[in-house]
Formats: C-alpha cells, sequence, structure tokens
C-alpha cells in the first residue's frame, strides 16, 4: 500500500489561501479551527516564498505518542486520524506537533476545551466509512471516495500536492529539475541554444 | 552574432543605470532576480515549524510519551504498598482518648480543611483519571472528569488561601524539625517516644508548604493548561511543571491520607471534633504550648 503525503511547492503557492478556505468549507469547520493555513516568510520582502501547512500525517507522530487516552491512531496508508469520542480534549497534541495541526473547539463546560479537530486528509474517522455520523465529526471522507484532499484539488496553482508519496515526489522532482536549479539553472544556453 | 550581443549589454550597461544586472549595488534590486536556492527557503520554513518544536516540544514530548503516566502510576501503587507493609509491620500509634482534651483545631481551621479535603480528593482523582485515561478508554467519562479537574481547581484555591493565613505562623521550620526528620518522626518503630514537635511536625510542615505553595503553582500552571493563553512553548513548560509537581502532591496527599486514617488512631476524630487527648500532644506534638 503506498503511503499518503502532502506536498507543498513554495515556488509555486502564492499565499491564495484557496486550500483553507475549500478546507473550510467542504467539511463545515467550525469559526476557530483551522485545520489548513498558509505561512509566509519574508512577507512584503524579496524572496517571499510560501507554504501551506495542515497535519503532515507525520510518521512516528508525536501526538500518537503522547495522547493520554489513544484517541490518535495512524492507519495502514500513513493517514493520522482521531477518534472525537475518545478524545477528552487535554491539548497535549497540540504541546507535541511541531506543525500546529490539532486545533480544539471551545465551549465546553468552565470554558473546556471540545475534542480535538484536524485534517483528516479527507479520509474522514473511525465511524462506518461515508455514514452520516463520520460526515458530522470529520466532514468528508473523499479519500473513501477516490478523490484526492479538497485542499489540493483546488489549489489554483497546483503548488498543493497530496496522494502517494512516490508519485508526488516525482512529480515534485521533475518540476524542480524542470525550472532548473544548480547545474540546470538558467543561463546562456538554456536561453538561446538550439536544441 | 554573440558578438554584437556582449558588446550591446556592455553599452547597454555603461549608459544606463536600469540594466538590473550591471548596477549591482543594490542588494534588494539583485535578489529579485534570484532570491537564493529554495534549500535557503526550506531552511526558513523548517525554522518556523521545528525550530520552536526543538525548545521544549522535544522535552514535553518525550516526558508525556514515556514518564508522567508512569511516574503516576508508580506513585498510587507503590505508596500504598509500602504503607500497607508499614501497618502491618509496625501498626498504628494508639493514645489513651479517655484523658484531658485539647481544643486544638477550631471551627473555621476544620470547616477550611474539609474544603480543601474535598476539592483536593477532587484534583487528585480527576487528575489521576485524566493521566491514566488509557485504563479507563478516554471520552466522556474522562472528559467530564477535567471539567470537575477545573471546578474543584477553584474549590480549592478558596480554601488554599485562607489556610495559608490561618497556618502559617505554626509550619515555619524549627530546629527540632531538623530532629523530627533524623528519626523519621518515629514512625519506623512500634515504641512511643516523645518525639520533637510543635503544634504541626516536620512532616505535617512539609505538607503544609507543598500543598498550599505547591497548589498555587499547580493553579497558575493549571490556568495556562485550560486557557491555552501563551505561546505553545510557555505551554509545554506549564504541562512539565504540572505533572512533576502534581505528583509530588499525589505523594504527600496518599501519606497525608494514610497518617490521618490509618497510621495514628484517632487523628481523623481530632479533625472532626477539634479535640486531642493530652496524651497525644505531650508524645507527638511534645513542644506544642497552647495559648490561655
Amino acid at each position: 500500500m503506498g503511503r499518503m503525503r502532502f506536498l507543498c511547492d513554495v515556488e509555486r503557492c502564492i499565499d491564495c489561501n484557496g486550500c483553507v478556505v475549500a478546507c473550510k468549507e467542504g467539511h463545515h469547520i467550525p469559526v476557530g479551527v483551522n485545520r489548513r493555513r498558509v505561512i509566509s516568510i519574508n512577507q512584503g520582502e524579496m524572496g517571499e516564498k510560501s507554504i501551506s501547512v495542515a497535519c503532515m500525517h507525520c510518521s512516528d507522530a508525536p501526538c500518537i505518542a503522547v495522547c493520554p487516552v489513544d484517541a490518535i491512531y495512524q492507519r495502514d496508508d500513513g493517514i493520522v486520524l482521531v477518534s472525537k469520542k475518545t478524545c477528552i480534549g487535554c491539548g497535549y497534541c497540540f504541546m507535541a506537533c511541531p506543525f500546529g495541526a490539532p486545533q480544539f473547539p471551545g465551549g465546553q463546560v468552565f470554558g473546556a476545551r471540545g475534542a480535538m479537530d484536524k485534517c483528516t486528509f479527507c479520509a474522514g474517522g473511525p465511524e462506518k466509512t461515508n455514514s452520516p455520523a463520520e460526515k458530522k465529526l470529520y466532514g468528508q471522507n473523499r479519500i473513501a471516495e477516490g478523490k484526492v484532499p479538497l485542499c489540493a484539488a483546488m489549489c489554483a496553482t497546483k503548488a498543493l500536492m497530496a496522494g502517494d508519496a512516490d508519485v508526488v515526489a516525482d512529480i515534485y522532482r521533475e518540476r524542480v529539475f524542470t525550472r532548473g536549479s544548480g547545474v540546470n539553472a538558467w543561463g546562456w544556453d538554456k536561453a538561446y541554444k538550439k536544441k | 552574432m554573440k558578438a554584437i550581443l556582449i558588446v550591446a549589454l556592455i553599452a547597454a550597461t555603461g549608459i544606463s543605470t536600469s540594466v538590473v544586472y550591471a548596477t549591482g549595488t543594490d542588494p534588494m534590486l539583485a535578489r529579485s532576480i534570484d532570491a537564493g536556492p529554495i534549500t535557503a527557503s526550506w531552511i526558513q520554513f523548517n525554522e518556523v515549524f521545528t525550530g520552536n518544536w526543538q525548545q521544549y516540544g522535544e522535552l514535553f514530548t518525550n516526558l508525556q510519551a514515556y514518564l508522567f503516566s508512569r511516574i503516576f502510576l508508580f506513585i498510587v501503587t507503590l505508596v500504598p504498598v509500602i504503607f500497607f507493609f508499614h501497618y502491618l509491620a509496625i501498626g498504628p500509634k494508639k493514645f489513651d482518648h479517655s484523658g484531658q482534651q485539647v481544643y486544638y483545631f477550631n471551627l473555621f481551621n476544620r470547616i477550611i480543611h474539609w474544603v480543601a479535603a474535598f476539592s483536593f480528593s477532587l484534583l487528585v482523582i480527576t487528575g489521576l483519571l485524566v493521566i491514566l485515561g488509557k485504563m479507563f478508554g478516554g471520552g466522556a467519562v474522562i472528559m467530564n472528569g477535567r471539567s470537575v479537574h477545573i471546578f474543584a481547581a477553584v474549590l480549592f484555591l478558596s480554601s488554599a488561601v485562607p489556610m495559608f493565613l490561618m497556618w502559617l505562623k505554626n509550619m515555619f521550620p524549627a530546629f527540632y524539625d531538623i530532629k523530627w526528620m533524623i528519626i523519621m518522626g518515629d514512625y519506623l518503630s512500634s515504641k512511643t517516644k516523645v518525639v520533637p514537635a510543635g503544634k504541626f511536625n516536620a512532616g505535617q510542615k512539609m505538607w503544609f508548604w507543598l500543598a498550599t505553595m505547591g497548589g498555587f503553582v499547580m493553579a497558575y500552571t493549571g490556568f495556562y493548561l485550560w486557557s491555552f493563553r501563551g505561546d505553545v512553548d510557555t505551554l509545554r513548560l506549564m504541562a512539565i511543571i504540572h505533572n512533576f509537581l502534581g505528583a509530588a502532591m499525589t505523594a504527600l496527599f496518599l501519606a497525608h491520607l494514610y497518617m490521618s486514617l490509618f497510621a495514628i488512631a484517632g487523628s481523623l476524630g481530632s479533625m472532626l471534633s477539634g479535640y486531642k487527648s493530652q496524651e497525644e500532644i505531650n508524645i507527638l506534638h511534645s513542644r506544642y504550648k497552647p495559648k490561655h
């Protein structure tokens, strides 16, 4: 089985936040919860670059290691999912995650946090696949329908890629090679040499 | 053809400064053409994520994954076992309660003590529920436990402040406390000897300072864990402090439970009625000088 992976091509990402809107809209994410966000470096300067980040679906994920109730688990294809019915909203996964992926809706008794919500790679949760319960708790299960995650599907510049890690890596490698860098950098030959 | 182009380029650089390559004096313009290798951008992005994570993220992840739940499990299983064997080997201290009685704890003391005792017990139970949540399967029960934890914390804080003030003057360390510590409060022998202690012995003083000052630190760190106000590294540090201090407080809480319920017969009664027997005071609180 392949290994699912996100990859954001920072040479293509234009900080349009289309992925963020697609995710929020497609899964009916509550206000204050962001499964995906776009981070920019050198904003307003030369060399500005942006990257779209959600759950990275890590191998050996730190969130799984720290969860006191084993609410987080990893599928065989590498997708990390949370069981909202098991989660107690303690927030430890948020502290363990380098990417700020786990999100918490508020509004529980005594102002406590609710169960954790994060990017599901559009693969739902532990409830029955494509059941109303799954859709209500986790949003669409596009993976079960054979579709790529909404964010990657919506990406206007195709900066954000999702899917089998090998395929995604191949596409990215090809792009980097075609764009040219290092010995392939643009120069006289690229510009003027007839093939 | 090539030569003509080069000549044209040289000519252009000489005449016009609008040709970017030729000026080379403004680094911003130079960077606009080539902002540097893509790896430089990735290094910056990595700094955004893992740079921050390395501070306390790794430490917190390792502690929470491998240590905290084990420390607490160790405490709640081993400490009672030790006390059980202590009870079998040495047994409870018994005193004659029929003789003269001394009014030791006034009504205010007792009310504050029992509010603190009730809320603290809730805090320990619900805290353990969260830490050892795997054993109970997580879900709604533990989540409600977290809510109770928040409620109990507020209740405990409201009793810890008056408790701190009402017993503070009796709780400062004294020289005989060192002697008490050396003989371990005489709890390791079944013979009854006079023990050097004031109104409170050194063990009670330790428990007092840990429960009040430690309680305030727990409340402070717990506030962050509840509200999530502050950056993620602050939260990690707060969680680390909260867990370690919580483990120490749980251990001494169990010790206090054992002492009051089992090790000293009639101890529980004195906190209910407020009276201690003169005989018990003469032995366990020999330096106690009541004000008349």
